[in-house]
């Protein structure tokens, strides 16, 4: 329908990436450190227990790991703030006169920077994979189709939980706090930075009931082929209902926040 | 003697009062200050169930045990903390010389350095170190340590030894806007960034990375070897013991660097 609408506005929002390139490859630099560090962490634990660690093998590991860098390198230009800046200046006034639907919009400027995340998350991995050796590749080409359906509602989910998150601006202009905040559990409970068998029963069963799982888990164990199919089909579906849930959670906490600033306005 | 404390005494008391003067600005916006604290709270809290939950599996790391790594995370932490709480304003430093800002730090009679430390204040710095804090009690008590006075004293000299070195850091690194003109530097944040390594023992990563955070940018004085050295693991404590000499030497690297950076500042417009 409006899709050029919308595809100008994620190539505008691609463009202003390659404006501040600095900050964004310091943004880069800063997961590298997190990711090298990660691996000799990670490396040290395997090289000195014998065998598999919860069920994982050390090439298993590096690949889990390695994806879950991908992952995390995605949308990760298109956060909180923007909606924050927008609201505490104003700006979304002006969005609400356009002809154009304001999550929608949104989406289009997260999904954007997106080709270039994935090109500077690549490079990185490559080299990572260069100085730590050679990780697993999925053994069952379906498992990397899987993998790709599971990557792209691993970027629909996250948008939405950003964009949930995000209406927190109509009440705090405390948005640095918020995205730290998120980032902290997400990192957590997305098994970002441990696969979540690790966690004991308790806390797993915490990061069940969160859509966090969704974000990193699902797809690298799709990756690595370690779900039998059923479960595969059930943990996709899982990711689809938080996504298209929260999609339209969103929608409705906006549709709320809307009313409530007209009414401040007067 | 008397006369030449006073500028000293005087500096410290105009550095509270420009840092209170910040304060009362973050303290306007109350929601602010709380999702600041709590994030820098469960940032911390993240970390230390990511640390747990490896130690459940296994019982050391290289032979660091699950007390120890938390006492280096809980060092960055605090450290990091004491850094956004007092000394925020290095990272505006670039914005400042940049802007011609700086010019008004220039006209009034006070040392630039004071001006630039005080010139912001950080409140996701308290909540690091009230979480810091409390992780590395609990370390301490978890661990039998004969606790001496000289053992409790040199605690608390390391500890200030260590923030002194990453305040040194962020002071160093962004006085480098005095010489490369831009309204936001990478250098700061991507030394700042290195601490990622600190917070695990410096015997997993290979020489080169050892190299780095041990001489180059001497992060592992801010977690690995005060820990070392306050745990009595003996064949890595005695770096322990140069912790505040490192920190000096930081300093006065800074605060050479800073000086230099000074007389070339100009204004904009020219």
């Amino acid at each position: 329908m409006h899709l050029r609408k919308y595809a100008a506005i994620a190539k505008a929002s691609l463009e202003v990436i390659f404006v501040y390139r600095a900050s964004f490859a310091l943004n880069m630099v800063g997961t590298v450190f997190y990711v090298v560090a990660m691996f000799y962490l990670w490396q040290t634990i395997f090289l000195g227990s014998p065998g598999a660690l919860g069920g994982f093998t050390w090439p298993e590991m590096k690949a889990y790991l390695l994806v879950a860098f991908l992952l995390n390198s995605l949308m990760t230009w298109f956060d909180e703030w923007v909606m924050g800046r927008d609201v505490r200046e104003g700006r979304v006034a002006v969005d609400l006169a356009r002809p154009i639907d304001y999550q929608t919009k949104r989406f289009a400027e997260a999904v954007g920077p997106i080709p270039f995340e994935l090109f500077s998350a690549l490079l990185v991995g490559s080299v990572v994979v260069f100085v730590f050796g050679g990780i697993a590749l999925p053994t069952d080409p379906a498992h990397l189709a899987l993998f790709i359906v599971s990557v792209a509602l691993a970027t629909l989910l996250k948008f939405a939980i950003i964009y949930c998150v995000s209406m927190t601006a109509f009440w705090t202009t405390g948005m640095t706090g918020i995205v730290v905040g998120r980032v902290a559990i997400q990192n957590l409970f997305s098994g970002a930075l441990i696969p979540l068998v690790f966690f004991p029963d308790w806390l797993r069963a915490i990061a069940a009931v969160l859509p966090f799982q969704g974000l990193v888990s699902t797809p690298a164990l799709t990756y690595l082929g370690k779900m039998d199919g059923p479960t595969t089909a059930l943990m996709l579906g899982i990711q689809a209902v938080w996504a298209f849930g929260l999609l339209l959670f969103g929608r409705l906490l906006w549709r709320g926040a809307v009313k409530a600033v007209t009414i401040n306005g007067g | 003697m008397a006369a030449r404390l006073r500028p000293a005494r005087r500096l410290v008391y105009l550095y509270f009062r420009c840092l209170g003067q910040q304060m009362k600005a973050i303290l306007a916006y109350e929601a602010d200050f709380v999702v600041l604290l709590f994030s820098a709270a469960i940032v911390q809290l993240a970390g230390f169930a990511f640390i747990w939950t490896i130690f459940q599996r296994i019982p050391d790391i290289n032979g660091w045990t699950f007390w120890q790594v938390v006492m280096m995370y809980a060092l960055i932490f605090i450290t990091e903390g004491v850094g956004s709480l007092f000394f925020e304003g290095t990272w505006w430093l670039s914005w400042l010389v940049y802007s011609g800002e700086f010019d008004q730090v220039l006209v009034r009679p006070v040392s630039p350095i004071v001006q630039v430390l005080a010139g912001r204040v950080g409140f996701n710095g308290l909540g690091n170190i009230v979480t810091g804090g409390v992780l590395m009690a609990i370390a301490l008590t978890n661990v039998p340590i004969a606790w001496t006075p000289g053992r409790v004293l040199m605690l608390v000299v390391l500890i200030l030894s260590a923030a002194m070195i990453r305040v040194a850091l962020n002071l160093g690194t962004a006085a480098i806007a005095f010489w490369i003109r831009a309204p936001w530097s990478m250098v700061p944040m991507f030394v700042h960034q290195l601490g990622e390594f600190a917070k695990y023992p410096i015997t997993i990563y290979s020489t080169a990375v050892q190299a780095v955070i041990v001489v180059a940018i001497p992060f592992a004085f801010v977690s690995f070897f005060p820990t070392a050295f306050i745990f009595g693991v003996d064949a890595w404590s005695l770096p322990g013991l140069l912790t505040p000499l490192v920190a000096v030497y930081c300093l006065f690297m800074a605060v050479t660097v800073f000086n230099i950076g000074l007389r070339r500042y100009e204004s904009t417009g020219h």
